[in-house]
């Protein structure tokens, strides 16, 4: 039986007001996977501390969501899906976002791109973290789409995947980390090399 | 008579016809680009080198536009400018052989900021085409949506992408010797915005962290959250619809657009002060400025903004309820208005593909209009998209952009050519907020936290950079304007019990309808041209604003409005070094379009291997 002083912040932890996010393009084969995986993730049995949106109306406006939300969210996890290299299809990968900015041009050029309607999900870390909306935790939850291609449909194997998607996705989300293989720390400079995060 | 270069007269009693005796009436010359080209490298080699450039956009994400410069770093002066779209779109060949229904939503997605327009002009389209006339509540709550979406679109254009390119951190960097002049300068307009010199203002423009910049991000979540009281989401609103919009209106919904809307007051007055400030300083420190992107006022605008009891979607009327529009729809030729006709705008239209990575298309199905007025074959409802990939040259193909002339002219759009044609054709109806003077715009704003104002935009001596963005920011308040009073004759429709916000329609199974929609993007003319057969879509053409500014060449050699105002730009950034060139007076001249992708340009300095290159983001918005 653990003490009320040890229990007290695995409650805290297990308790942080969550936002499960999804970003990306529709209409584009497995990229699209999170905004088509967005119904089932509303579909999910969650404590109330925990919400579920989609995530694809721009950084900019998203953040200023974020900054209206009273009390802010502690946690988000954001499920996303991009081509990396030497992955598979399917090939999961949890970054836990560790901050840090890239410099000015590079936030102005993502402020740009994000005010003008391009869906990112690097530029939403970024503006978020220049705008300090970001609390504890941010989680990506990156899925390898393999190569773009136009459409609805999922590949069988990234099909094959969801499940265990939706596992991870809950775990984070009540604050389970002890079930996830590994989180990847990844901080702003990883974000706009030529390889991305691989 | 408003053609001059098209075979097009009129008779007597005003009708148009094709000119007798002309052989080949459409034909046109079609030069070639590689004399040019020959002269350009001839000159270079005199005087150095030539080096090889990468022009593929650099964009991180979604680069679509172009732009390449050849410089001449001792004489100052621009040689060569050539506007390349990247990308190809192709909802045209998207929509083809789907349910005229399915235009609005898709078509919608062509822009991740002007999605209202788009689904509003494929609206109107459908309109015209299926003669489906909205009811009046359908109409002004679609005028104010769209005005609303111009709230969002102006600011951002103004501070968050245009904006820095004044801003103390810019100018220092690039003209550090108007820093010390700005400290001292007062600023006029102090009373409104409250910034004591012109230094301060442009410390508030600089990127991300100046109080404007800042402040405009604020007001695009105000005008946003305004907008999906209508349209239910941004930018791709879900209620507009043929036949008017798909959402419940009642005094709630007005009113929670109300106080967001008066938000839109004061900011206006603030927005036009700080810009007039700035402009007023560069041109009176250096006349030269007026040179920066300076084109002649040659400009097509459709008009927005219909009158309840004037527009009824046909074709047969359009001259009519155009003209009756709150902003007028018209044709600019050197700051002339040469037609303010829907129908003669239309007819004027061409789209051109020489110089694009496209296929000529064969025939003429429609020789005329409804009325008989010719069309041309390479007027939109007989234009086929080809696709056809192909090497990038100078000399031959160089854009995913077609290049689109009214009357073998080509036309610039903006949302300052509302502006322009309104006041100067004062042809718009009386109105409670505007007045057009012929010279001019009167826009009576009321109090909110500032004093009532009358603004007044004048039409400008030389048509520049600097005043596509002084009239953009006075399009904050012409909208806000035009929102307020239909969002008073909504409130009137509310308590005479006219709450009907659609018209039931159905799609034909059989037989060919024809339309097209006419209406502004934030940054002006958009039009989109349907022909529905057996109730399918047959061709589907879009022209955006960006598609008339960032043409290629037109056949006969004519520069595309980017191209031209950046071929007559000066150079009058300072640098000791060509290395340290930044290219800001090119920057502004094609940032003052506001170019409607995210956009790269790319200046080659004449004599060194030193390429700039600078985003010029604005919306994702593209060229087919």
């Amino acid at each position: 039986m653990l003490s009320q002083e040890k229990l007290q912040p695995v409650l805290v932890e297990l308790s942080k007001k969550t936002l499960i996010g999804t970003v990306g393009y529709h209409v584009l084969g497995n990229h699209s996977m999170p905004p088509m995986l967005f119904p089932e993730l509303q579909k999910m049995t969650l404590p109330d501390f925990v919400s579920v949106d989609e995530l694809n109306w721009g950084p900019v406006a998203v953040i200023q969501m974020l900054e209206a939300e009273k009390p802010p969210f502690d946690r988000v996890i954001i499920l996303c899906a991009i081509e990396r290299p030497e992955r598979q299809i399917g090939d999961l990968t949890v970054y836990k976002w560790e901050g840090g900015l890239p410099d000015e041009e590079q936030i102005q050029a993502c402020v740009g791109d994000a005010a003008t309607g391009v869906i990112s999900v690097e530029n939403l870390l970024v503006i978020g973290e220049y705008f300090k909306v970001w609390r504890d935790d941010v989680y990506l939850v990156d899925v390898e789409p393999g190569p773009e291609i136009a459409g609805e449909q999922l590949t069988p194997d990234m099909e094959d995947k969801i499940p265990e998607i939706i596992s991870v996705i809950r775990s984070l989300a009540v604050g389970n980390l002890a079930n996830l293989a590994s989180i990847t720390p990844l901080h702003s400079d990883h974000l706009f090399q030529e390889n991305k995060i691989a | 008579m408003c053609f001059k270069n098209l075979p097009i007269a009129f008779d007597e009693q005003g009708n148009a016809y094709l000119k007798e005796d002309i052989a080949n009436p459409y034909e046109y010359k079609v030069v070639d680009l590689g004399v040019e080209q020959d002269k350009l490298k001839s000159l270079m080699e005199k005087n150095g080198f030539i080096r090889s450039v990468d022009y593929d956009p650099v964009t991180r994400v979604a680069g679509a536009l172009a732009f390449h410069s050849v410089v001449d770093l001792k004489e100052k002066k621009v040689l060569s400018t050539n506007s390349m779209a990247t990308l190809f779109r192709g909802y045209e060949i998207i929509l083809k052989g789907r349910d005229p229904r399915d235009a609005a939503y898709i078509s919608s997605r062509a822009c991740g900021v002007c999605g209202g327009v788009h689904a509003t002009t494929s609206a109107l389209a459908i309109e015209m085409a299926l003669g489906i006339k909205p009811p009046p509540l359908g109409i002004v709550m679609r005028n104010i949506l769209l005005a609303i979406e111009y709230l969002y679109d102006h600011p951002l254009h103004l501070f968050l992408l245009s904006g820095p390119d004044y801003s103390e951190e810019l100018v220092a960097a690039t003209n550090p010797e108007l820093i010390s002049k700005a400290g001292s300068k007062k600023a006029k307009n102090k009373a409104v915005h409250g910034y004591d010199t012109i230094l301060d203002i442009m410390k508030d423009l600089n990127p991300l962290k100046g109080k404007l910049y800042l402040e405009a991000l604020s007001m695009t979540r105000v005008a946003r959250e305004a907008y999906v009281q209508i349209g239910g989401k941004y930018p791709h609103p879900q209620s507009v619809i043929p036949g008017g919009i798909s959402v419940t209106v009642t005094p709630s919904t007005l009113n929670e657009v109300y106080t967001r809307l008066v938000k839109f007051f004061d900011y206006g007055q603030k927005t036009t002060g700080i810009w007039d400030d700035i402009f007023d300083f560069f041109l009176e420190e250096d006349p030269k400025y007026a040179q920066c992107g300076v084109r002649p006022a040659t400009m097509a605008d459709t008009g927005v903004w219909d009158r309840p009891d004037s527009y009824d979607g046909t074709f047969e009327n359009c001259d009519k309820w155009g003209n009756d529009r709150w902003s007028t729809p018209g044709i600019l030729v050197d700051g002339e208005v040469v037609t303010t006709n829907l129908t003669e705008l239309n007819a004027g239209l061409e789209e051109f593909v020489e110089h694009s990575y496209y296929e000529k298309w064969d025939g003429q199905k429609y020789k005329t209009d409804a009325n008989g007025m010719p069309l041309s074959p390479n007027h939109p409802w007989n234009k086929e998209t080809i696709p056809k990939p192909g090497k990038q040259s100078w000399r031959d193909r160089y854009s995913w952009d077609t290049c689109p002339t009214w009357d073998r002219m080509p036309m610039e759009a903006g949302a300052y050519s509302r502006m322009y044609i309104t006041a100067k054709a004062q042809r718009a109806p009386a109105s409670q907020f505007l007045e057009n003077t012929g010279h001019s715009m009167l826009i009576n704003v009321p109090k909110y936290n500032l004093p009532e104002a009358q603004l007044e935009w004048k039409i400008p001596e030389h048509w520049n950079a600097f005043e596509r963005n002084r009239a953009r920011a006075y399009c904050i308040p012409y909208s806000a304007m035009v929102a307020m009073e239909n969002w008073q004759l909504a409130m009137q429709l509310l308590r005479n019990g006219e709450t009907a916000v659609s018209t039931p329609y159905e799609i034909p199974k059989t037989g060919t309808q024809i339309g097209f929609g006419a209406w502004g993007a934030g940054r002006g003319f958009l039009t989109h041209h349907l022909i529905v057969e057996n109730g399918l879509i047959k061709n589907y053409q879009i022209i955006t604003p960006s598609t008339l500014n960032a043409a290629p060449r037109a056949p006969w050699g004519a520069p595309g409005p980017y191209e031209e105002a950046v071929l007559n730009t000066p150079i009058l950034e300072k640098y000791d070094n060509p290395e340290d060139y930044k290219g800001i007076d090119i920057l502004r001249a094609i940032r003052s379009f506001d170019p409607c992708m995210p956009c790269t340009t790319h200046i080659m300095a004449k004599d060194t291997d030193h390429v700039v290159t600078r985003e010029v983001t604005t919306c994702a918005c593209g060229i087919e």
